[in-house]
């Protein structure tokens, strides 16, 4: 086996260690002992068994899904148009999916559970559209992201309308839901989630050699027989689909598509399918003690995970500001 | 000699430029044929036509036809046209740490399906190709950390892994300095394949190519050997300037040279007297 191979066989292994250790994590008392006989199914303490099946494991096994997507998004994102600053978020699909909320929860508060991320859903995707449109309009792909910038703002302002002259329960419920939180996410959640996640590593694996294609330049790409807009399209459909899908149950939960692709680039390295592996599995198991530290760190309360991967984010950019300073 | 591409009557002509007019010409197989010319005479834009880039032989603006194999080129679709092209551009480079393997394994996604992955053969055909341009050492290294020779070099062979009849450069020996000027166009030379490339270097091309293409102002001049096409009289009313012909006497090839106008050497006594 070679590094990389290796490394790979050790985060997987890593990804499936973090999962079973975050289920003991959590305010109910539960020893290891017991856990280990509810995963298989003798337990003899009912309370202990419910917790453990129908709040632990959906909720870190949402984590472990999310964190996946949101770092494979960000890193087919970041290959497809030769930008390592490349992120989700950036393409307005956050604000979309917050404007989706925000309108649900003032005109459909009665039926939330089902409302909310569908018209998050719907948000995000009605974004990633009015982004793709100006980029076709201008006829610039480079101008992808600036465009999804002033989209991104553009939606938040109309949002902040909406909830400035809105109802104030309304108001408080979408601006927690947009600090991102794992806490309400259920078994069914994780199914939708990993049903999308599959659709797309598989795509992304199927043309893997396209992508590639692109790192050195679209002429270069073209050359090879690549259909260039094409391509960028159909990635940046299947990245809007997995972040909306994300963002609809989770809520806005930053930088993760942009931090972890990085620290797999310096680790197992850019070329698109290591990249997509070690991506899942670096988003993953950060997600998952993000998600533990969220809900452990303070008594009785939790910290929105959003917050958390914000803070360490916004860290981290600055960490590899100074770094790349020192190499130049 | 078979004939690989037949270009017929093509002509690209937007409002107000005509960027190419009316060109013929054939290529044969195993030539290595130069496109010379001023900027802006349409170098790029015919070799762009060549591999009909964007499919542009279906744009309006676009007329005549180029066929490869007596097949329209249009008939054939982007993967077709990989596995018969392959093409070196100006300018390559990464914002992403490539390694020189990565680059290498591009050249091999004409040839494969979805979801392949490498084989042995694929690892033994990209050594092969390296070794072939002298850079078999440098498998792992990063590509952007390549000087600007080497990386010329790795992507003729990353053409030779993609396998296609007729390799295209465009002004391959751009911001290379004298020694590797030389030792791209030796190695492109020595390939055995059909090469089309356009050279801005004149001295270059006659001593590099068996066949020169002369474009001026989008339209063909001379198609020949270097004898013919770079007569003194057909460049000094290409270039305007007044030109020699010669023989290089250590390589004997023709060789030319451009000498300043008496506009010019106006001005140098100009400056001269102004220094007094």
């Amino acid at each position: 086996m070679n590094k990389v191979s290796i490394t790979l066989f050790v985060l997987a292994i890593l990804v499936i260690l973090s999962a079973l250790t975050a289920i003991t994590f959590g305010p109910a008392d539960i020893d290891a002992s017991q856990l280990l006989d509810c995963l298989v199914g003798t337990c003899q303490n009912q309370i202990a068994n419910v917790v453990i099946w129908q709040v632990r494991i959906p909720r870190v096994l949402v984590a472990l899904v999310a964190g996946m997507g949101l770092a494979i998004a960000g890193a087919i994102l970041q290959n497809t148009t030769r930008n390592p600053l490349a992120d989700p978020y950036l393409f307005g699909i956050v604000s979309g999916a917050g404007l989706g909320a925000t309108i649900a929860n003032i005109s459909l508060a009665d039926n939330l559970t089902v409302a909310l991320p569908l018209a998050a859903f719907l948000g995000a995707l009605f974004s990633v559209i009015i982004v793709v449109f100006i980029a076709k309009v201008l006829q610039r792909m480079e101008q992808l992201l600036l465009a999804g910038v002033a989209v991104s703002f553009m939606l938040a302002s109309i949002t902040q309308f909406i909830l400035y002259f809105g109802e104030p329960f309304a108001t408080n419920r979408v601006i927690f839901w947009l600090m991102g939180s794992l806490a309400r996410v259920e078994m069914s959640n994780f199914y939708v989630i990993a049903s999308v996640l599959i659709v797309a590593i598989v795509t992304v694996i199927a043309l893997h050699r396209q992508i590639d294609a692109l790192l050195l330049g679209d002429e270069s790409a073209a050359s090879l027989g690549v259909n260039v807009d094409k391509l960028r399209l159909l990635m940046l459909g299947i990245c809007a689909a997995l972040t909306a899908t994300i963002v609809a149950y989770c809520g806005g939960i930053g930088f993760v598509g942009l931090m972890i692709p990085h620290i797999v680039r310096q680790l197992i390295g850019v070329t698109t399918l290591k990249l997509i592996i070690g991506s899942a599995f670096v988003g993953a198991i950060f997600l998952i003690w993000v998600d533990v530290i969220a809900r452990s760190s303070l008594p009785h309360a939790e910290i929105p995970v959003g917050i958390i991967t914000s803070a360490l984010g916004s860290i981290f950019f600055l960490f590899i500001m100074y770094r790349t300073r020192a190499i130049t | 000699m078979s004939t690989l591409l037949k270009i017929s009557s093509l002509s690209w002509i937007v409002p107000n430029k005509i960027i190419l007019h009316n060109i013929n010409f054939n290529v044969n197989k195993g030539e290595v044929i130069g496109i010379i010319g001023p900027n802006g005479a349409g170098k790029t834009s015919l070799l762009r036509c060549l591999t009909n880039q964007a499919n542009m032989l279906a744009s309006k603006n676009v007329s005549g036809s180029v066929q490869l194999k007596n097949r329209h080129i249009t008939q054939y679709n982007a993967k077709e046209i990989a596995q018969h092209f392959a093409l070196v551009m100006q300018k390559n480079d990464s914002i992403f740490a490539l390694s020189v393997q990565d680059v290498m394994k591009m050249g091999l996604l004409p040839h494969k399906t979805l979801f392949s992955i490498d084989s042995d053969h694929d690892k033994a055909q990209i050594s092969l190709a390296l070794k072939k341009v002298g850079l078999e050492h440098a498998l792992h290294n990063l590509f952007n950390q390549l000087s600007g020779g080497e990386q010329q070099r790795v992507l003729i062979a990353r053409a030779l892994v993609q396998a296609s009849q007729i390799l295209i450069l465009d002004e391959p020996t751009n911001h290379l300095d004298v020694y590797y000027q030389h030792q791209v166009l030796q190695l492109v030379n020595k390939l055995n394949i059909t090469v089309i490339m356009t050279v801005h270097d004149l001295n270059l091309a006659s001593l590099y190519c068996q066949r020169l293409l002369l474009l001026n102002q989008g339209e063909l001049i001379c198609d020949g050997s270097p004898k013919e096409v770079l007569a003194p009289k057909q460049l000094s009313q290409v270039f305007g300037l007044p030109c020699k012909q010669s023989i290089d006497t250590i390589t004997g090839a023709i060789q030319v040279s451009f000498y300043l106008n008496e506009i010019d050497t106006q001005n140098n006594y100009f400056l001269e007297s102004l220094g007094e």
